[in-house]
């Protein structure tokens, strides 16, 4: 009689936290310069100027300090556009130099959506370069040596 | 007896309609019955009223007895009252007139929200940035990325000691207070984070500029200028321009440049020719000098 359960058992948070969601993934490790270009009086740069703002946050910018954001203002009715200039690593992954977004008519979530789907993935991967070992692995790494020498020693 | 922990009165007074009698304050003696251990206190009212009114109540009472001496009374489980009681209490339990349905309750999700009413406060705000837009003589619109507290301080600090003053409000309010005026147009600006900065003198953009130039995070989007609308662009060339009294010099050479062609047109050939006498003299000197230089040696 009843019928299957379907839908979320979770209620989703909203706009605010989809953003915030995907805020968290954002990596500009591939990126060396972005430039975001808007007419402030034109309509629609609602998103892209809520996109600057969102990138200029430290979490953000903590992912690649290296990584400069210009913003640039025009006059003349141009439509709102954001660079990311690549780092040559991802500029050979992606086989593009820059990667440009038309942010006119797209949302602020849908920016980063997008920022994520293309440029996050570009990041070039962590590379592990102080491992500290602890008293255990040292042991086990120099316990096969030593385990070897030490019986030799005591015969 | 009354100990200090004793509760005088466990009188429950109520008005009950006795067969069309007149209402009666009663003692109903039922609830105190209890168990030895605990000692009862009554006050006497009419003793003969109530053996008159309650039949029942026949029970002996004293004069007075304490309810409770222990910390603890039992409410949480009463005990069934007598059927008497019963009856009692049902037929007075007091019955209120409905309370009216909530006038919200029948409406529509949209009616509802329509009905949120604007805080006065609002209107205040709004007349003070009126008020700023009127009286500065230059007005600058930056979108302002995130920054710190400390950092805009020590902006605002700056700014202040060149008599321009920074300041924020929301759309909302800045569109209440320019919707209907001249300054509809800087509506556009204030759709994300942004600041104000005002100035009530006059000539000083270029401080302004250089202030903000050392701060990243104020990005310049446009702003008003005795009455004027600018752009960005457009404010760093009015940055850019020397000042009132040079500028008003330079519109009077302009001005006078047409008839200082003119002039300059007819006296062409005349000049050209005393340029060239001129060198001729000059050539000619120069070449007794020599002469005579030479002669003492």
């Amino acid at each position: 009689m009843s019928v299957p359960f379907s839908g979320a058992l979770r209620r989703s948070g909203g706009i605010v936290s989809a953003i915030g969601k995907q805020l968290k993934s954002v990596n500009l490790k591939g990126v060396k310069r972005i430039t975001v270009q808007f007419d402030p009086f034109a309509e629609n740069v609602k998103s892209t100027r809520e996109f600057l703002f969102l990138l200029s946050t430290p979490k953000v910018a903590l992912t690649n300090p290296k990584c400069v954001i210009k913003s640039e203002i025009v006059c003349d009715r141009q439509s709102a556009s954001i660079k990311f200039a690549l780092i040559d690593s991802a500029q050979e992954q992606a086989k593009v130099k820059e990667i440009r977004f038309n942010s006119d008519n797209i949302n602020t979530l849908e920016l980063l959506q997008l920022c994520n789907r293309h440029v996050s993935s570009l990041a070039p991967p962590e590379e592990i370069t102080n491992k500290v070992l602890t008293k255990a692995e040292k042991q086990k790494l120099g316990g096969g040596a030593g385990g070897g020498k030490k019986a030799t020693k005591k015969k | 007896m009354v100990d200090s922990k004793t509760v005088v009165t466990i009188i429950q007074c109520n008005y009950i309609p006795i067969r069309g009698n007149l209402a009666a304050k009663t003692v109903n003696s039922h609830s105190f019955q209890f168990p030895t251990l605990y000692q009862k206190h009554y006050s006497i009212m009419s003793l003969s009223l109530i053996q008159k009114i309650l039949p029942l109540a026949k029970s002996s009472t004293p004069a007075l007895q304490s309810v409770r001496f222990k910390g603890k009374i039992n409410i949480q489980r009463p005990k069934e009252p007598h059927y008497e009681r019963a009856r009692v209490v049902a037929v007075t339990q007091p019955k209120y007139p409905e309370p009216p349905k909530a006038k919200s309750c029948f409406k529509t999700r949209a009616e509802r929200t329509q009905q949120q009413i604007e805080n006065p406060y609002n209107e205040i705000i709004a007349r003070e940035v009126r008020n700023w837009l009127d009286h500065s003589r230059l007005v600058a619109v930056f979108h302002l990325n995130s920054i710190t507290s400390d950092e805009i301080f020590r902006v605002r600090v700056q700014l202040h000691k060149q008599n321009l003053h920074l300041k924020s409000y929301g759309r909302k309010i800045i569109s209440q207070a320019v919707a209907a005026t001249r300054y509809e147009a800087i509506l556009p600006l204030f759709h994300s984070n942004h600041c104000i900065v005002f100035s009530p003198d006059q000539q000083t953009i270029g401080s302004l500029l250089r202030i903000t130039r050392k701060v990243p995070q104020m990005v310049l989007l446009g702003g008003v200028v005795e009455d004027t609308l600018l752009s960005r662009n457009e404010l760093m060339a009015y940055a850019q321009l020397p000042g009132l009294q040079a500028v008003q010099a330079q519109l009077v050479q302009t001005l006078n440049q047409a008839a200082g062609h003119l002039v300059q047109q007819m006296q062409a050939h005349q000049q050209s020719f005393v340029q060239v006498l001129d060198v001729h003299a000059k050539g000619e000197v120069k070449e007794t000098t020599p002469e005579l230089t030479e002669e003492p040696k």
